[in-house]
This record gives C-alpha cells, sequence and structure tokens, in this order.
C-alpha cells in the first residue's frame, strides 16, 4: 500500500521542472558555497577564526564548503517537501488521491517517502558536483589535495553526506507538516522559512542558550556535524523528538480532518 | 446507496440535515438543489472525505464509516476536474492509476473512452473546460466503476460539450454502472437521469422517478384563439365548466393555459366551436424539470421516496385548488 502511494508520487515528481528546479537550486547552493569558502580562505591565520589554505589542505578540507550548505539546503528542502503537500490542498487535488487510497496515513507515508527520496538524490548529486567544484578550487589555488582523498579523507566526506543527508529530511519533514496544517504551498513556504531562517536566528542571537532547542538551529548543527552550543548526538535526539511529536500530529491531523478543498 | 438521517454540520451551520438517500442500482440518478443545497458536501461524505456529524449509510453494501471497502469500485469526479497543471493528460491519470494498483494500459483505454486520446500527452494547463471535463471522468473511471458519482460534470460546457457528457452517461449506464450525478443543469438532467434526488438547505425535498415528478404537475392544455376578444370570452367559458384557467400575457393575448389533462381537448374544441371560437393552437403542455424543480424549491417540496419510500403527496407539491403554488413548508 504505501509502495503504491509512493511510485504513485514519484510519477509526479518525475517531471522535468521540478527536477531542474530542486536539483539546480541544491547543486547550485553546495557548488557556491564550496567556491565561496575555498576562494575566501586565507594564506595565513587571521581574525575572527577564518579558514586558512593550510586548514583546507588537511583530510577534513574537501568537506568544508559542503559543510557550510546546510541552512540553505535545508530552506531548499523544506520549501519542495511544503509544496508537494500543501500542494495537494492548494490544487484540490488531495480529493482525488483520497478516493483512490482512502487510507490517509499510507498515502501520507508514501508521499513522505517519496520527497525523501528525491531530496536525498539531489543532496548526493549535488555532493557529487561539490565536490568536482572543490578540486577545482583546490587547483587554482594551489591546495594540495592528497589528504583529501585519503581514507580519512572519505570516511569525513561520508560523515558529511550523512549529516547533510540528516539534516535535509529533517527540514523536508518539517515542510511535510508545515504543507499539511496550513494546507497551501504559498503560506507553509513563507510562514515556515520566515520562522525556521531569520526568526530563529533573531532568537538565537537575542537570547543565548536558545539555539540548541530550536528545531532550524538543531538541523543546522547537525549539518556540520555538530556545534558547540548543540553537540551531534544532543541535536540528533532533540530534533527527532521534535519531529516525532509533529509527525505525529500532522497524522493525526490529516487523518481526522475533513477534506473541503 | 442508501444513506439514514445523514447529517453534517459545520461549526454552527447544517449543511447537510438528516438525508435519506436511496438512490437504486443499475439507474442514471440525479442530484439537483440550490448552489450551497448540500449536494457536494453529501458527495464528499459518501466519498469517505468528510466525517459526518450523524446518520449512516451504505454504499455498495458496506457502511459509510469504511470508504476502503467500497472506494475501489466507486469512480468520482468531485467539484470539478482538478489535477497537476505541468502533468500531462495521461500522466495525471497515471498517478491515481498506481496510488489505486491498477493496471497502467487502464490510462489508455479510459482516455480512449472518453476521446482524449489524442491529446492524452499534452500538459492538462493547455486543456480546454471540455477536456478537463472529460480527463476528469476519465479519472473517474479508471478502476471500472460500479458506482460512477460525477458532481457538476457538465459545468462550464458549451452545447457540444454537455451533448457528449450526455451521451457518455448513457453509454456508462448500459455498461451497468450506477450513476449520481449532480448538476444545474436541470433540463439534462430531465434527458438523462430516470431517478431524481431534489435537496434544499441540506434537506430532502423529494426522491424518485423523473417522471413520477413531472407527471404529479397538474396537466396542462395550452389554446391559441384566432381573435383576442375570443380568448377572454373562452377563458370565462372554461372557468364555467370549474376548471382552472388562466391568460397568458397581456390584455389583448390569444393564449390560454388551462389545467387539464388532453382527454378534454376535444371537449375544449366543441365549447369553443359552439361558441363561435376559432381555435388555431390546441396542444397538451408537458412540465419541464425546470418548472417543478423551482416549484418544488420556492414550496419546500414534500419529501418523498420513490422505490419503498412512502409520501402522502405523491407529487410531492401538489397544488392547492385556485393556486398556482403550494403554501405549506415541509412538516
Amino acid at each position: 500500500m504505501i509502495w503504491r502511494s509512493f511510485v504513485s508520487e514519484w510519477v509526479k515528481m518525475r517531471r522535468r521542472r521540478l527536477w531542474y528546479g530542486t536539483y539546480g537550486a541544491i547543486t547550485g547552493v553546495v557548488m557556491l558555497t564550496t567556491i565561496v569558502t575555498i576562494a575566501g580562505a586565507l594564506r595565513h591565520p587571521g581574525a575572527h577564526g577564518a579558514l586558512t589554505l593550510v586548514q583546507l589542505a588537511h583530510a577534513s578540507g574537501l568537506s568544508q564548503g559542503l559543510t557550510q550548505s546546510g541552512v540553505l539546503l535545508g530552506a531548499v528542502s523544506f520549501s519542495v517537501a511544503a509544496f508537494q503537500f500543501g500542494g495537494e490542498f492548494s490544487h484540490g487535488t488531495l480529493r482525488n488521491l483520497l478516493v483512490r487510497q482512502p487510507r490517509r496515513s499510507v498515502l501520507m507515508a508514501g508521499k513522505c517517502l517519496a520527497v525523501l527520496t528525491f531530496l536525498i538524490g539531489a543532496v548526493v548529486l549535488a555532493t557529487v558536483f561539490g565536490i568536482c567544484a572543490a578540486f577545482v578550487m583546490a587547483h587554482l589555488r594551489s591546495i594540495p589535495t592528497s589528504a583529501w582523498t585519503s581514507g580519512a579523507g572519505m570516511s569525513d566526506l561520508g560523515n558529511l553526506l550523512g549529516d547533510l543527508v540528516i539534516a535535509t529530511c529533517g527540514f523536508a519533514v518539517i515542510g511535510m507538516i508545515a504543507g499539511v496544517l496550513f494546507r497551501s504551498s504559498v503560506i507553509a513556504i513563507a510562514a515556515g522559512l520566515a520562522v525556521l531562517l531569520p526568526f530563529e536566528t533573531i532568537l538565537t542571537d537575542a537570547v543565548p542558550g536558545t539555539g540548541r532547542w530550536l528545531p532550524a538551529q538543531l538541523l543546522e548543527a547537525i549539518a556540520q556535524g555538530g556545534s558547540a552550543s548543540a553537540p551531534f548526538a544532543a541535536a540528533v535526539i532533540t530534533v527527532a523528538a521534535y519531529l516525532a511529536g509533529a509527525v505525529a500530529i500532522a497524522m493525526l491531523v490529516f487523518v481526522r480532518r475533513d477534506v473541503t478543498a | 446507496m442508501v444513506t439514514r438521517a445523514l447529517t453534517k454540520r459545520f461549526g454552527k451551520r447544517l449543511a447537510v440535515d438528516g438525508l435519506d438517500l436511496r438512490i437504486p442500482a443499475g439507474s442514471i440518478s440525479g442530484f439537483v438543489g440550490p448552489n450551497g443545497a448540500g449536494k457536494t458536501t453529501t458527495i464528499r461524505m459518501l466519498l469517505g472525505l468528510i466525517r459526518p456529524t450523524d446518520g449512516t449509510g451504505t454504499v455498495l453494501g458496506h457502511p459509510l464509516g469504511h470508504s476502503r471497502a467500497y472506494l475501489p469500485r466507486v469512480g468520482a469526479l468531485i467539484e470539478g476536474p482538478t489535477f497537476y497543471p505541468a502533468l500531462s493528460g495521461r500522466e495525471n491519470l497515471m498517478v491515481l492509476a498506481r496510488l489505486g494498483g491498477l493496471r497502467p494500459n487502464r490510462v489508455d483505454a479510459v482516455l480512449e473512452r472518453v476521446g482524449l486520446h489524442g491529446r492524452g500527452l499534452d500538459p492538462f494547463r493547455t486543456y480546454s473546460l471540455g477536456m478537463r471535463q472529460r480527463l476528469g471522468i476519465a479519472a473517474a473511471l479508471l478502476p471500472g466503476p460500479e458506482l460512477l458519482v460525477l458532481d457538476e460534470p457538465t459545468n462550464g460546457l458549451d452545447p457540444y460539450g454537455i451533448a457528449e457528457i450526455r451521451a457518455m452517461l448513457r453509454s456508462f449506464a448500459d455498461d451497468g454502472m450506477t450513476v449520481f450525478v449532480s448538476s444545474h443543469l436541470l433540463a439534462e438532467i430531465q434527458q438523462v437521469c430516470e431517478h431524481l434526488v431534489v435537496i434544499e438547505a441540506g434537506r430532502l425535498l423529494f426522491q424518485g422517478g423523473v417522471d413520477e415528478l413531472l407527471a404529479a404537475r397538474a396537466p396542462e392544455l395550452i389554446v391559441r384563439t384566432e381573435n383576442p376578444g375570443d380568448a377572454r370570452y373562452l377563458l370565462a367559458l372554461v372557468k364555467g365548466t370549474g376548471r382552472r384557467a388562466r391568460l397568458i400575457g397581456h390584455y389583448e393575448s390569444t393564449t390560454l393555459e388551462i389545467v387539464a389533462d388532453c382527454s378534454w381537448a376535444g371537449d375544449l374544441n366543441r365549447l369553443a366551436m359552439a361558441n363561435g371560437i376559432t381555435l388555431v393552437h390546441l396542444a397538451e403542455r408537458r412540465s419541464t424539470l425546470e418548472e417543478a424543480f423551482f416549484e418544488i424549491t420556492r414550496t419546500g417540496g414534500r419529501a418523498k421516496s420513490g422505490p419503498g419510500g412512502s409520501s402522502s403527496d405523491p407529487a410531492g407539491f401538489g397544488r392547492k385548488a385556485g393556486s398556482w403554488a403550494a403554501k405549506g413548508r415541509r412538516p
């Protein structure tokens, strides 16, 4: 049953414009942050803890640029997921789907899996392009890359990819929840991005210590492999708890609410 | 399809009020009522999209609360065709076919059936309104349904499109489907449907055979005299026989409307001839569904069941002597 819903959603997501838009945006974000990070690296240690070329030559250097793209990847993932779910209400297509699949939880689970696989594919592709961009930039800035291809470098890259996937999925699930609760892709995206990005950032700056409790801050920390205020394990556990609760509420609302759209 | 006291309340607003439906299998049933009467809400409850506040019902032998048991055998077009604009007609149907676990070749079959096979690969957003309606019907046909529920399938269509949909509905019934169709186009309902449900403000006003509803209206004869003065004279003569009649139109009109069936036409003709009145037109006037609908909704009607139902007033809205409309509301 979930498989049918999953396959059905993929029929919808195969459209070229969605692929170009999402994969292009995510790849562009990753490449851009990689290029900017390496281009902005200092030849000698400077103020504000800026990266240096020596640091970039380490095994973790390859993933430095990718690490910075977590929030932007999250914003794109959130928007795509919110659009895929909220759009069903906005377009009025949900009623068609529910006539063919009356088990609403099954429908939601299948759609969710499809959107997540779509976004994970985008992150993997973007990472590949980000790596290519990093090697090109390393060549341009004469950064030795032998450490990048070492076992430690590959391991670091693997960890980073895993972190990015977790963070992306987290943002996507929040997007789906927003789509279901707001029943409009436009409102879900607008309200969600406003809360997740500027609002949370301002709140974190204004009230020290709140960063370890706010979902977007936690997901950003996860994308970076953990931060000082939110260690990786703690961030994953907190986000998992948030998402479990939110998914349960969204599922309950989705299953019980009348479909009048 | 049967419901008993089906009720839906949105906050303080009562959208559907104790509806007792009985839709016979294998028929084309029309579902009519003014805007906001509760038709779409009723259809959504039948399809499991909206939870009834109260009442029960069965669809294809399964209770309303178990829509998953009967929906695989139901096709539906609800409140107009809504699809993903960027996807082609074929892809839109494929989304639904995959979701319902249906074979992909069903998509081509239903596109062929509604005459969209040649445009199946075009994006939905490029479709005309008629094509969109046909795609909606194609989506409803996907599971090879036993019950087809169509909400306003002719909305916004030109006369050719309406005629196409009408022909389709007849062909579906010929295939043995039960078709339940809501529409504002009463002339279409009259042409296509055998059974009719009329609701207003969420309440059932009438259900039964269309012929039964039309036959319940008092028959009328339309008479035109050669000379204007003769019409008024004939009016007095007819009233003298105890029949109700009226002059149609202006003071100098030559046309009379007489409440009588065609068996009295001969007597009327003789009456006119005996008094030196020449008739240039004498015909029975058949009631239209539109007239019946306006009357039944204006008067509040009286709930009437067709098969298996009962009513003290077979018309559901019988005329009172000397009046052209019943006055009483439903008890």
